[in-house]
């Protein structure tokens, strides 16, 4: 038997994503202040910022009147999610060309498991390199790539390399390189955690890679631990443990609409409804997945929000099925005519089979299922906009997305008592 | 109230009123089983008003009169009595005494008035041998949706006509449809009756203990229906609403078969599905030349298949079922080998009884699972 391989982990991720697109199309913008995600006036957040945009306190997820506020200059644009999604599959397609096992963690970043590929592209920065010029050459895009053994580090050291840099951790190097870093650069780490760290007089990960295990676990719980690994850079915890590839199905689908006004108008909140319910059912059968659960969110002008979830009989991947548990839900949630300020509807409980069949729904649903694959394939071509069903054509709203979900995984830390 | 009856009778019949009284004590009354004795014999009563049953044997009376025990207690005691006559005195307090022997027990009872009155049986619609009754009901009552929501699909659908009686449950994955060629004179058209599980569990009860020429005079009223056997009356309310209609999906045609031994089958799927995920219990069949395979495999776990040779030269086909499914029809069938009918891996494939012994025209339609 030979020797197992060391592991070999890349993580690829592009330099301001949408912007950076926007301006391939727009070569003015280049340099600017650039704020994608709607109207300066606009409610909403923001999806992607330029550096430009950056140096002035704007990051994404930030309410699009903030951006404003803190850059008055800035060119908000509303995006082209089409666009991004095109070169997203450009990227992946070049990453397919190096290695079999490429896990898409957004529409602009990747891990590549690049184990055993020693012969064919020689040494991980030589690898790196031969990525990087290869994405430069055909996306005109520029990324930056880190390179570690573990997808933690790769993903500090991609983060640490930016822009357009890369960056090899070599076997051993791990704890050194993040030692001196923010605590707050360790993915999974988010505002809570960070500010009961700074609590606790820990602010490098140095800090915390020095803590005694027992301590961390007593503070955190099981998280603790993986925060210990994770800080001595190891692939602890949440999906880091998990192969490159090995976890590429997500656990839940959902779609949130932020009225620019708030609405009571039942129509349109409906029509709202039909509209998130294809972008969710789309998107499941994107990922060849079928969902059992269907939820809703929705908030009042108040901000008291309310969710709701209901179980399928039978797993789904169509708008249908989706609109219909959603709207029902709706109906019995909605105070009738109170004005509301948000619609979510999300999928959860995903499998990859449909399951089990219906005898008296299967031949209908099937028609369906085909219909929509083809509605699909249109939406890829011509964009989101070009099929709808006649109920979601009311809910139009245009289609936002962002460039990396902040910290999915990252769990409340609760302060202890 | 007073009677002599023999333990060994009074155990029987109260023994059929235990699946009927209300398990839940919402209504106290209901928990009870009415005793009316008159002439020479004493009738015993019992309900949860969905479902009733009435049952008789003979006694020895000296005075005549009712009064309501609760019957699992008084069953729970009867049956530990030693095989003598018990006599039983219900007074004005309702309290009944029973002595057997050396035994004395008072249970305390209820007024009969708070008993609820049952519906008389009218005319009969038909008389159907209580072994063809039973027969149809354990062809499909595993076939009958367990969700509560789903009410019409609570029963099966009983079928009358001249020539025979359809009986046909489906859960919306799988449908089991039973056929048995008889005359009913009496009857001209179509009878239809969407038969509660509770009613078929308790019929079947009641039709092991008849004869092979009993008949079971069968009518019913508006709301209800009415099963008479010999002494024994059952009466269920009827499922309300329209069942789906199922002819629909009754494959028209399955271009290719195969038949296999039942016990075969049905050993080879049970081990296959061992390996088969806890939830979905998701195997596949594939139909290749020569033989059927089985095969089924959690990623983590372990994986395992079977092969039965068969006589087959059509298209290789696989079709994924839940294996529960495919092994309630093999149990349920009674001759010993069973017909594999199929189109391809995303229609409905079905069951048959297969061979010369065929008792009952009996379809099973499953709906593939997509895995």
């Amino acid at each position: 038997m030979p020797a197992p391989r060391p592991p070999r982990i890349f993580h690829v991720d592009m330099d301001a994503f949408f912007v950076s697109v926007e301006e391939l199309y727009d070569p003015s913008l280049k340099g600017k202040p650039v704020v994608v995600g709607g109207a300066r006036d606009q409610r909403g957040v923001v999806s992607a910022a330029s550096y430009a945009a950056r140096k002035f306190g704007v990051h994404s997820a930030m309410p699009l009147r903030t951006a404003a506020q803190l850059c008055p200059q800035a060119i908000f644009i509303e995006g082209h999610p089409d666009r991004y999604r095109d070169y997203s599959k450009r990227v992946q397609q070049i990453f397919g060309r190096f290695t079999p096992v490429v896990e898409m963690a957004s529409i602009d970043e990747a891990y590549l498991d690049m184990t055993g590929t020693e012969r064919l592209l020689g040494s991980p920065l030589a690898a790196a390199h031969r990525i990087h010029e290869a994405i430069k050459q055909e996306t005109q895009l520029n990324c930056s790539i880190g390179a570690s053994q573990t997808r933690l580090v790769s993903k500090v050291a991609s983060d640490q390399a930016k822009p357009n840099g890369v960056l090899w951790i070599a076997p051993g190097q791990e704890a050194e390189f993040l030692a001196p870093l923010d605590v707050r650069k360790i993915p999974g780490v988010g505002k809570v955690t960070e500010k009961y760290l700074h609590e606790l007089g820990i602010r490098q990960v140095g800090h915390l890679a020095a803590l005694d295990e027992e301590f961390l676990r007593a503070k955190f719980g099981k998280w603790g631990l993986a925060l210990a690994g994770k800080a001595r850079g190891a692939d602890a915890g949440g999906w880091f443990d998990a192969q490159v590839g090995g976890h590429e199905d997500p656990k839940s689908i959902s779609h949130e609409h932020t009225f620019n006004d708030d609405t009571g108008d039942e129509t349109k909140l409906l029509a709202t409804l039909d509209r998130l319910s294809e972008m969710v059912a789309e998107r499941l059968r994107k990922h060849q997945l079928f969902a059992r659960t269907v939820n809703l969110k929705l908030r009042y002008s108040d901000f008291s929000t309310f969710t709701r979830a209901h179980t399928l009989r039978e797993p789904t991947a169509l708008d249908r099925a989706i609109a219909d548990a959603a709207r029902e839900m709706f109906r019995k949630a909605w105070r009738v005519g109170e004005p509301i300020r948000l619609l979510g509807v999300g999928v959860s409980g995903l499998d990859v089979a449909a399951g089990q069949q219906g005898l008296f729904d299967a031949p209908a649903n099937q028609r369906w299922e085909t219909a929509l694959t083809a509605v699909d394939k249109l939406r890829e071509r011509f964009g989101s906009d070009a099929v709808s069903l006649a109920r979601g054509l009311k809910g139009k709203f245009r289609e936002r997305t962002h460039e990396a979900l902040p910290d999915m995984d990252a769990p409340a830390v609760k302060k202890p008592e | 109230m007073e009677f002599t009856v023999s333990k060994a009778n009074l155990v029987r019949e109260l023994s059929f009123s235990q699946g009927v009284v209300e398990k839940k004590t919402t209504i106290p009354i209901l928990s009870n089983v009415l005793i009316e004795a008159s002439g020479d014999r004493i009738t015993l009563t019992a309900t949860d008003l969905e479902l009733g049953i009435r049952c008789s044997c003979p006694a020895r009376v000296k005075k005549a009169g009712s009064g309501t025990i609760p019957a699992r207690r008084l069953l729970d005691y009867v049956r530990l009595l030693p095989d003598a006559d018990v006599d039983v005195k219900v007074g004005d307090n309702h309290w009944a005494s029973l002595t057997c022997g050396r035994s004395k027990t008072k249970i305390a009872g209820m007024s009969r008035e708070s008993f609820p009155e049952l519906p008389v049986m009218p005319e009969k619609v038909a008389e159907i041998p209580a072994k063809v009754l039973a027969g149809l009901i354990s062809r499909t009552i595993f076939a009958i949706s367990a969700e509560e929501s789903r009410f019409t699909l609570n029963g099966a659908l009983l079928q009358l006509k001249a020539e025979g009686l359809t009986m046909v449950a489906t859960d919306g994955h799988r449908l089991a449809m039973v056929e048995k060629a008889y005359e009913l004179p009496e009857i001209s058209g179509v009878y239809k009756a969407l038969l509660p599980r509770k009613a078929m569990q308790e019929l079947v009860r009641l039709a092991a203990e008849a004869g092979p020429e009993d008949k079971v005079k069968f009518s019913g009223d508006e709301n209800h229906l009415f099963f008479e056997l010999g002494e024994r009356l059952l009466l269920s309310r009827k499922l309300t609403g329209n069942f789906p209609d199922y002819e629909r999906v009754l494959p028209k045609e399955q271009p290719h078969s195969v038949s296999m031994a039942k016990d075969e089958l049905k050993g080879a799927i049970e081990r296959v599905a061992q390996f088969s995920d806890d939830r979905s219990h998701a195997i596949r069949l594939q139909v290749n030349d020569g033989e059927v395979r089985i095969h089924s495999s959690l990623s983590d776990t372990g994986e395992s298949e079977e092969s039965i040779p068969v006589e087959y030269t059509g298209p290789s086909v696989e079709i994924g079922f839940n294996a529960h499914y495919l092994t309630e029809f093999l149990k349920a069938l009674g001759e010993s080998k069973a017909g594999f009918h199929f189109k391809d891996g995303n229609s409905a494939g079905e069951l048959r009884p297969a061979g010369d012994d065929v008792e009952f025209g009996y379809r099973y339609i499953v709906m593939p699972m997509r895995i």
